[in-house]
């Protein structure tokens, strides 16, 4: 911002203080606005529009919600492609993402008005629920965007991945040499330890932070009670410690990473399952006209 | 305090080589330059870059003596303490010094770190989800290509290439010309009726994107008719709303047929159970102002059962000479002429005689303490209405046509042939034996309780002279219709059903009193029409909206669009539950 021109002041004021608002305040939240408005509107619709014999996607006003639900879907769907390409103004990438949240959420009032609450072991309601995942999975990514990310520079204590790494195999160093005069039984829960691969524990341990099978701290369990009485498996103890509360750290950032991460893993390829839902459920729907 | 540097280096051949010195000193350290205890001679370590130093517990504190700090145990300082027993690595560069403490002497070995494996990338990989879950692309892809193929691919491919098969066949599962697939196509269950289609969409669904026929409809529904007659029927719908017009030129666009098209009342999907009816609107949109569109038409105009309806029309005769019934409005009371004389009114007094007779007749008898209705007239099988009242079954317990006995076999006169009655009763005189029919028996004197008492000189000649009077055998209950003499009587007409168009079930309203709707217990003839007026029918019935009313009633509820012959006029009764 050093060569802002001067003339353009209050442009680029205006710049600097959209630059920190988030995407979901974007614009004193004009996307929420639209998205009540639209939201409104369907309900009102819905109970005004005068179908035969009942409310369902096969009337006139359930093919006209049907048909606004689909475009959104598929303008909703095309932020992947937009976020690759970040410009700014009217239709920046906040402003998309903005109205990407406020939008798909009105898509839950659209879509389950469009199913005149009928619903079924059929492609359309595969298509709804698949739909209500995705969302769901949004929702769930907008709440841990803004909790987690404070926690997880909380954990780093100023290291970096490269870091942590570096300090569990300096540790991991010391215990070799530190366990070189133990015997052959002790040796190999030593080993064992070390051997560990520290990101080799599955989805649901780093979703918890529960991890079952971790090796060092069952080598502390085995070599504890005989601290007291050797020198050597005091040190070794001591240092298995030391591993375990470095592997804590990285456990931690790996639990809110993918506690960050995991609705990405669910919202982007169900938004692809559900666009193919989508299209089986209006060929099918025109098919068996 | 001593400090014992041991130093490991490692031959191109992977010999290591281990060179060891002791220094007595109470500091040491640490850097690139040769003045220092331990050398490192590498650029990315400063000419001297820490200095160690023991501190009161045993232990040594690491002090970064330039502008650059050090990498104690991974983790980057300027200054720190270790405690030798417990260990530590010190990183400078590439080298590697790790404290330790060994026979009281504080033990720094130094090594030079090997090129890393694996390389850090790797490692920091390790830290994100995609290390342990499958990547989105491929789950989405894979996903996306199971769901085409399931729920489109496979449906459309065996619809397109299925065998064709008779209409009606059965097509379930598998069979030949069976779609695979589309029960997931499925919005809605069928309906009762259609229930036997269920798994067999392509028997209604025979063209693909295109909508259902009438043509499919009538392949099974034979016979169905038009409402009315073209261009009368069009007349009476009168233009389009602007509204009604843009959905069809929509629809039509899309390939629907209408409007006038059979799914265009009959929706199908709507779940299980009964077939939608027919919204009163549908009919209300023509019938609601009918007389405006057709001038010449003679239908009321109707749009709401409570609000809107004309009175009843019944179909039945008003006099003697009537050979057809006519239609009459119940607004103008008519009178019925059915050939007999019955007043209602005496038969169900609960302090008349007939009460005492049924009384006396009992249980065996099939009576309770009161004649009901019941006791006389029968419902059909299906409970919708009443078979015609029967003189054998329904009246002859009491009007007894026993005029003799012999032995012990009664004769009786033969109801329904006045000549072969005129017979009997002419035998009847001849005969030595006194008639029977002097005096009134004793209860259990005879098959039946009652015969025929009627009074006066008691032979054949005397009952023949007198049966078409009003007290006679003939005349207490017909109308005579010969010349003096004759047994002739008027025909009796018993209508099964009053009114043409509207459809009533008895059976739908068991729960009822006869008498809350036929005024039978105050009616003493039988030209009385016992028929509700349309008034009595809205204590319970008004129109599909009305939410005050007990029963809520659509047009189609009475009525049916197609009009059918006799009894099938009934709007199809189907799937009742």
């Amino acid at each position: 911002m050093a060569t802002v021109p001067e003339g353009d002041f209050g442009f680029h004021e205006a710049r600097r203080t959209a630059d920190h608002e988030s995407f979901l305040a974007h614009k004193r939240l004009r996307w929420l606005k639209v998205a009540l408005v639209l939201s409104l509107a369907a309900i009102l619709g819905y109970a005004f529009a005068d179908v035969e014999p009942r409310p369902n996607g096969g009337t006139w006003y359930g093919y006209l919600l049907g048909t606004v639900g689909t475009l959104l879907i598929v303008w909703l769907a095309l932020l992947g492609v937009r976020k690759r390409a970040m410009t700014a103004g009217r239709w920046s990438l906040k402003a998309w993402t903005s109205a990407h949240v406020y939008l798909g959420l009105t898509l839950i009032v659209i879509a389950t008005l469009h199913t005149g609450f009928q619903l079924g072991w059929n492609v359309h309601t595969l298509a709804y629920a698949l739909m209500l995942l995705v969302i769901a999975s949004g929702v769930y990514g907008i709440a841990v965007y803004a909790l987690l990310p404070a926690k997880l520079s909380t954990n780093r204590r100023e290291m970096t991945k490269g870091q942590m790494v570096e300090a569990l195999a300096a540790i991991d160093r010391q215990l070799e040499a530190a366990a070189q005069p133990l015997g052959r039984a002790d040796a190999d829960v030593v080993i064992g330890a070390l051997e560990q691969d520290p990101f080799g524990h599955g989805l649901i341990a780093r979703l918890t932070g529960r991890y079952r099978g971790c090796l060092t701290g069952r080598a502390i369990d085995a070599l504890e009670g005989r601290a007291a009485a050797d020198t050597a498996i005091e040190r070794v103890t001591g240092l298995l410690g030391k591993r375990q509360a470095q592997l804590e750290q990285i456990r931690r950032h790996m639990r809110l990473k993918a506690l960050l991460e995991v609705w990405l893993y669910v919202h982007v390829p169900l938004t692809v399952m559900l666009l193919a839902a989508l299209t089986a459920h209006i060929v099918s729907v025109f098919y068996y006209w | 305090m001593t400090f014992r540097i041991r130093t490991v280096d490692v031959t191109a051949t992977g010999r290591e080589i281990v060179r060891e010195r002791e220094l007595a000193q109470t500091g040491l350290s640490i850097g690139r330059s040769a003045e220092n205890d331990v050398h490192l001679p590498d650029l990315a370590v400063e000419q001297r870059h820490v200095e160690v130093a023991p501190t009161p517990e045993g232990k040594l504190r690491l002090k970064a003596a330039g502008t650059l700090g050090f990498t104690l145990d991974g983790r980057a300082t300027r200054d720190a303490v270790v405690d030798p027993a417990e260990g530590a690595e010190l990183a400078l560069g590439s080298y590697r010094l790790q404290f330790a403490s060994e026979d009281g002497a504080a033990l720094v070995t130094i090594r030079q770190a090997e090129e890393k494996e694996g390389g850090k990338g790797q490692a920091l990989g390790g830290f994100s989800l995609g290390h342990v879950l499958p990547g989105k692309r491929p789950v989405a892809w894979a996903g996306l290509a199971a769901i085409l193929l399931a729920f489109l691919a496979v449906p459309v491919w065996t619809h397109l290439n299925r065998a064709e098969a008779e209409p009606g066949a059965d097509r379930h599962g598998d069979g030949a010309g069976a779609v695979m697939m589309d029960a997931s196509w499925r919005t809605g269950a069928l309906s009762s009726v259609h229930h036997g289609l269920e798994d067999q969409c392509e028997s209604c669904h025979t063209e693909p994107f295109v909508a259902v026929r009438d043509e499919t409809c009538l392949t099974c529904h034979e016979g169905i008719t038009d409402h009315a007659a073209q261009p009368r029927q069009a007349v009476a719908r009168g233009p389009m709303e602007p509204g009604d017009a843009l959905q069809w030129e929509v629809a039509h666009a899309l390939n629907k047929p209408g409007p006038g098209a059979c799914t265009d009342c009959h929706t199908e999907h709507e779940g299980r159970g009964r077939m939608e009816p027919t919204r009163e609107r549908f009919c209300a949109d023509c019938h609601g102002s009918l007389d405006a569109r057709l001038t010449d038409t003679a239908l009321g105009n109707a749009r709401d059962f409570g609000k809107a309806h004309p009175q009843f029309q019944a179909v039945l005769t008003t006099a003697r000479e009537q050979t057809e019934p006519v239609r009459v409005s119940l607004a103008e009371r008519p009178r019925q002429w059915n050939g007999l004389r019955f007043p209602h009114e005496l038969h169900l007094n609960a302090r008349g005689g007939v009460t005492q007779m049924a009384r006396r007749l009992g249980t065996k008898g099939g009576y309770g303490d009161q004649l009901e209705c019941n006791d006389c007239h029968r419902p059909t099988a299906d409970g919708v209405r009443f078979l015609p009242v029967d003189m054998e079954n329904d009246c002859e317990s009491c009007h007894s046509l026993v005029i003799d006995q012999v032995g012990g076999v009664y004769r009786k006169v033969r109801h329904g042939d006045a000549e072969q009655a005129r017979a009997e009763l002419m035998a009847l005189g001849r005969a030595s034996r006194p008639p029977i029919v002097a005096g009134r028996g004793r209860p259990g004197e005879y098959g039946g309780l009652y015969r025929a008492n009627f009074g006066g000189p008691a032979t054949g000649r005397a009952l023949l002279a007198r049966a078409m009077a009003k007290e006679g055998l003939c005349g207490e209950c017909h109308v005579p219709a010969g010349a003096a003499g004759s047994l002739e009587v008027m025909p009796v007409t018993q209508p099964s059903r009053f009114f043409m168009h509207g459809w009533f079930d008895h059976e739908e309203h068991k729960q009822e009193q006869c008498t809350s709707c036929h005024a039978a217990d105050t009616s003493d003839a039988s030209s009385d029409l016992l028929l509700p007026e349309i008034g009595q029918c809205r204590d319970c019935h008004q129109g599909e909206s009305a939410r005050e009313a007990e029963v809520p009633s659509g047009c189609a509820m009475c009525h049916s669009y197609h009009p059918r012959e006799g009894a099938a006029a009934a709007p199809a009764r189907i799937a009742r539950k």
